[in-house]
């Protein structure tokens, strides 16, 4: 067993602090979800307004590649919740591999969005810089690729720091900084871990799947 | 020591499974051509997904009461956000 868990001074004990840390992860997910929400609406906004042109825009996004990364993203989730388990039940080495398996997901995550990326560049779909769609719907097509890019390169901003932080608690976990007591730092990484997940399931029917038929 | 709540490893990995199948779910069902059926099969799935992650991933099943009024308010001020926004739409089209 590490040492005993410090309780700061304004806790009663050790689970009044853990229950604190928990609730301010959740206020600030709760910040999150409103800030990613705003996004939604004016991807629903835009939407209503042209759906045609969302229909057209979704069918040109690269539905196999965005696919096989939900999939990658998925079980990145999975591996988060068994390393915090693993954390909780003591086990170090378990622990250690799991966030390890995690960060490398999502670096594999991060590499297909890239390419995706460089294959949109060459279809000529990067607004402001090289898009050169034409058709009845070029300008809602050019909108849809404003909030493909924002939403999917903010998402990709939450991963790095998603990633870093499980650099970061992995290292903690290598130096023995974790004991079934004290957990904290991994169960908050993996609460911001899933809810980029969230907003990434929500994400992929948004942009891959509106019209595939 | 304090006990926590640890649930087994087949729980993650039976929710993880249950993800990949609705992903799957998900984009057969975008090939089949229903209209506007199609996106309310994709939102009613990712949320199906999401509460999945929620509940099991997130420990939101077993949390203490104060952090599912929390989680609960991010979704309730979510809604807010959205209904108040679309009322416009409702009326304009």
């Amino acid at each position: 067993m590490a040492e005993a868990v410090i309780v700061a001074r304004q806790f009663d004990d050790a689970e009044q602090q853990r229950r604190a840390s928990d609730l301010g992860m959740w206020v600030f997910l709760a910040t999150e979800i409103l800030f990613f929400g705003g996004l939604f609406v004016a991807y629903t906004a835009t939407r209503l307004h042209d759906p045609q042109a969302f229909a057209t825009a979704s069918r040109l996004t690269n539905v196999t590649l965005g696919s096989i990364n939900t999939g990658v993203l998925l079980t990145s989730s999975l591996t988060m919740a068994l390393a915090v388990r693993a954390t909780k039940l003591g086990l170090r080495r378990a622990s250690i591999g799991f966030l390890c398996a995690t960060a490398a997901l999502g670096i594999a995550f991060l590499g297909i969005k890239f390419t995706e990326y460089v294959r949109d560049w060459h279809e000529r779909l990067v607004p402001v810089l090289n898009f050169a769609h034409v058709g009845p719907h070029a300008g809602g097509v050019e909108t849809f690729f404003y909030l493909y890019f924002f939403t999917t390169g903010l998402h990709a901003i939450h991963l790095i720091i998603g990633i870093a932080t499980v650099a970061v608690v992995a290292t903690m976990a290598a130096r023995r900084r974790f004991s079934p007591d004290y957990f904290t730092p991994v169960e908050l990484t993996g609460l911001y871990w899933h809810l980029v997940d969230v907003v990434w399931i929500f994400l992929y029917p948004l942009l891959y799947l509106v019209a595939r038929t | 020591m304090i006990s926590h709540p640890v649930p087994p490893a087949r729980t993650y990995v039976l929710v993880w499974v249950a993800l990949l199948a609705l992903l799957l779910v998900t984009l057969g069902s975008a090939y089949v051509p229903l209209g506007r059926i199609n996106a309310a099969i994709n939102l009613a799935i990712a949320a199906t997904k999401a509460l999945l992650v929620v509940f099991f991933f997130m420990h939101l099943r077993s949390a203490h009461s104060m952090l599912r009024i929390a989680a609960t308010a991010g979704f309730f001020w979510l809604a807010i956000l959205v209904g108040l926004s679309l009322t416009d739409f409702a009326v304009r089209y």
